[in-house]
């Protein structure tokens, strides 16, 4: 009887035992995985560039992050390997980070903090207070894009919070107490995983054709004329790249002029005898590839049809002259010809033009201007563009310091009227006549608003090429602006020449963790551990006696007394 | 910090319970099956209270102190003292005196209302990189809400099991009583109206405790002359 109370009561428990493994299993998985991430701020932060020129590696080559924060008031000779530079733009010693990274100092990490100012859709502030800010940041662009970094470099805007972390992180170094596991301080983490290469990264070209009319009986294919200009960017932060004067200003100029001739050419009394063909091309920085294979791409008849193109590059900032490069000789009929419809046009609205030549080196790879890629295969082309030297590789593609403060719709809007009135007295034959065809205030105004819209559109949207994908949503936008103003809309995916590479992960999170140092944790451990011993002394004594405090640490002596 | 701060907290937490039962004749009584059926009858009042709550409580956005909530907060935590009372009273204990018998349902009180409102925030919060010194108040206010349900428990045992008290101490007593019942209130009142933080509470909180334990240890020792 006793056996069988015993076995069914053993039954039993191991029955309620077995019962509470699955419990027991799904605690522990439900605790291990309550792994919450607790830090006190998070900042938004954008990764320097990564990419590659034919294998040579350039821009910063990492991306995670997780080290405590230093500042540059650090002491001399102190082993920056294990931190996180904080660099404020305000602050900034060009020198300094020269040295650092042409002495290949060991550096955990460089988080430069620029003023809120150049964030994109940020208009509060004026250009001139700017100035000084923008020569820097230029400069340090150029330095951080042309060199090879092995430590992570990230841009953040300054906020309260990085600006108090920012005091207190001084402080303590000025005390020499610099941030490590054993003292204390803040550590800055970003965890992303390691940058990948963009495989074939696409760039698209979109092109607009308004047709001309054709008298009866004219069996000849029309003229055309081409207005040409490149919507991407290339910049030091990809995610921060909006390039709103090189080259949003091009792209809001080609759209207002598309949206004027749509105007003229859909009456057919008013239609000029000359085809228009409006492109946007991608691939601008990279020596204009893209201008390159679209214009490959076109029906030979087509190409040599093209009377001249006009492409625009930076036409947003500029107050007296503009300048129009050309690759032809000046003394060359063509040439001569488009100048002077520039020039008096020019002229009758109140500022100069001037010419620029520039002679193509074809054994030089360097594509500076986009008529270059028309004139080498044989289209008469010529630039407008504020800028005078030719940009460098990589330069004046949308940096930085390229925001919409800095661009002008006024000169936008004088740039649209002196391409359109010129195309419009070439087409329609009024050359050296005072004649404003596009005058304010008509139905074919140009309209400031509209100006004003795309250029504040295109100053959020950062555009570097290898980043859009192939539908992405600003590509949608302008391919449906154009299908508004013009007959056919074709889009082109071209890939990227293989010798430019491009890494991924250009945006993350920054998570600032104020942490204690060990020595704090032991030094707690301590005080604690005194405390409960405290207290139990405390209890015993009250409750016990003290006899029963000391016969606690004191052996019984009676035993060995019974041994013996 | 992770771990180690974890661990440091944990102990703040939870070692003064393990310390006040070694350290006690608790210990030497073998009093534990009572402190276990103290921390069930806990769960059930949590319970209790919570549906309590739910139903008659509205949950207002801002940090304004309502008196008529504040006071249907209250009148649900007498809920407490009535779980204290059928802990205390109801409940069949093995022979222990009733001096060791308040003490045990105290701890057992304290430590099931430590683990159920402290542990799950120690364990998701104190583990992460970021410092705060909140897991470390938060440690001390248990350690002064352990004294004061031990208070509160010692009060209770002398007003439902003790029959013959001097007539003076009663309303003592019951006032001493009723103050650490409404703590809760109080602590809530001072951080919402004067705006109290954190550390300015915990302090306020543990210098109480100390004043309610000794008057509680007072009250008793003066109800336990007549019997002898």
């Amino acid at each position: 009887m006793a056996d069988d109370k015993k076995s069914k009561h053993s039954k039993h428990r191991s029955l309620v035992f077995e019962s509470i493994y699955p419990v027991v299993a799904l605690m522990l998985i439900l605790v291990a995985c309550v792994e919450l991430c607790d830090a006190a701020t998070v900042v938004d932060v954008y990764r320097l560039i990564q990419y590659d020129i034919s294998g040579v590696p350039f821009g910063s080559r990492f991306s995670s992050l997780n080290h405590h924060a230093a500042s540059l008031s650090f002491q001399r000779g102190a082993d920056l390997s294990r931190s996180v530079l904080i660099l404020p733009l305000r602050e900034l010693d060009i020198g300094f980070v020269q040295d650092y990274i042409s002495q290949k100092q060991s550096l955990g990490g460089l988080l430069i903090l620029l003023p809120q100012t150049f964030r994109p859709g940020n208009v509060g502030s004026v250009i001139s207070e700017t100035e000084g800010f923008r020569k820097l940041l230029a400069q340090l662009e150029k330095l951080l894009v042309h060199g090879n970094i092995p430590f992570p470099v990230y841009f953040a805007f300054e906020n309260e919070e990085t600006d108090a972390m920012l005091a207190d992180v001084k402080k303590n170094d000025a005390l020499g107490q610099q941030a490590t596991a054993t003292t204390g301080g803040y550590k800055l983490v970003i965890s992303v995983s390691e940058p990948r290469k963009i495989a074939s990264p696409t760039i698209t070209n979109i092109q607009g054709w308004l047709p001309g009319s054709r008298a009866d009986g004219d069996s000849n294919q029309l003229p055309t004329i081409a207005v040409v200009a490149s919507y991407d960017t290339f910049g030091a932060a990809p995610a921060l790249s909006v390039g709103s004067d090189s080259n949003g200003s091009g792209v809001v100029a080609l759209l207002e002029v598309a949206r004027l001739f749509s105007i003229l050419y859909s009456n057919p009394k008013t239609r000029g005898r000359y085809n228009l063909l409006f492109a946007l091309t991608s691939g601008g920085p990279y020596n204009y590839e893209g201008t390159q294979k679209w214009l490959k791409s076109l029906d030979q008849r087509m190409r040599e049809s093209i009377d001249y193109a006009i492409c625009l590059n930076s036409v947003g900032s500029w107050d007296n002259e503009l300048l129009v490069h050309v690759s032809k000789p000046p003394d060359n009929a063509y040439i001569k010809q488009i100048f002077e419809g520039f020039s008096n046009v020019a002229e009758d609205l109140g500022f100069q033009v001037a010419l620029k030549h520039k002679k193509i080196n074809i054994s030089n790879s360097r594509v500076a201007w986009e008529h270059e890629q028309f004139s080498r295969l044989r289209v008469t082309a010529a630039t407008l563009s504020e800028l005078s030297t030719p940009p460098e590789l990589l330069e004046n593609a949308g940096s930085l310091s390229d925001t919409r403060q800095l661009v002008n719709e006024n000169a936008i809007i004088k740039g649209v009227k002196l391409v359109a009135e010129s195309l419009a007295r070439h087409i329609y034959g009024h050359q050296g006549k005072d004649i404003k065809i596009f005058a304010d205030n008509s139905s074919l105004a140009v309209n400031p608003f509209y100006v004003r819209s795309w250029l504040d559109l295109l100053s959020q949207t950062p555009r570097v090429a290898p980043f859009l994908s192939k539908n992405e949503p600003l590509i949608m936008a302008l391919k449906k602006e154009l299908e508004d103003y013009t007959a056919e809309v074709s889009v082109q995916h071209e890939s990227l020449d293989s010798s430019f590479t491009f890494y991924d992960s250009t945006k993350a999170s920054l998570n600032i963790y104020q942490v204690a140092s060990v020595t704090f944790d032991l030094l707690l451990l301590l005080v604690l551990g005194s405390y409960l011993i405290v207290l139990f002394s405390f209890l015993v004594i009250t409750t016990r006696g003290l006899d029963d405090l000391i016969s606690l640490f004191r052996r019984p002596p009676s035993r060995k007394v019974k041994m013996a | 910090m992770t771990l180690f701060h974890f661990f440091n907290c944990a102990i703040l937490t939870f070692g003064p319970h393990a310390v006040y039962y070694s350290a006690t004749p608790l210990s030497e009584y073998d009093t534990l099956g009572t402190s276990v059926k103290a921390a069930v009858v806990y769960l059930a009042t949590a319970l209790v209270k919570l549906v309590c709550l739910a139903t008659f409580l509205q949950v207002s956005e801002t940090e304004v102190f309502d008196p008529y909530q504040e006071a249907l907060k209250a009148m649900i935590g007498f809920i407490d003292v009535a779980g204290l009372y059928f802990a205390l009273a109801q409940l069949t204990h093995r022979n222990i005196s009733q001096n060791h018998k308040f003490q045990a349902v105290g701890l057992g009180w304290a430590f099931a209302d430590s683990v159920l409102h402290r542990l799950a925030p120690l364990w998701v919060g104190a583990r992460g990189l970021e410092f705060t010194w909140d897991y470390v108040l938060q440690g001390l206010e248990a350690n002064a809400n352990l004294v004061f349900t031990i208070s509160l428990a010692a009060l209770g045992s002398l007003m439902w099991l003790r029959k013959n008290k001097p007539k003076t101490l009663i309303p003592i007593i019951y006032t001493c009583a009723v103050i650490i019942a409404t703590m809760p209130s109080i602590t809530s009142y001072q951080k919402r109206v004067m705006g109290w933080h954190f550390p300015k509470i915990v302090g306020f909180e543990l210098v109480t405790s100390l004043v309610m334990a000794f008057c509680s240890c007072q009250l008793f020792i003066l109800c336990q002359r007549p019997s002898l």
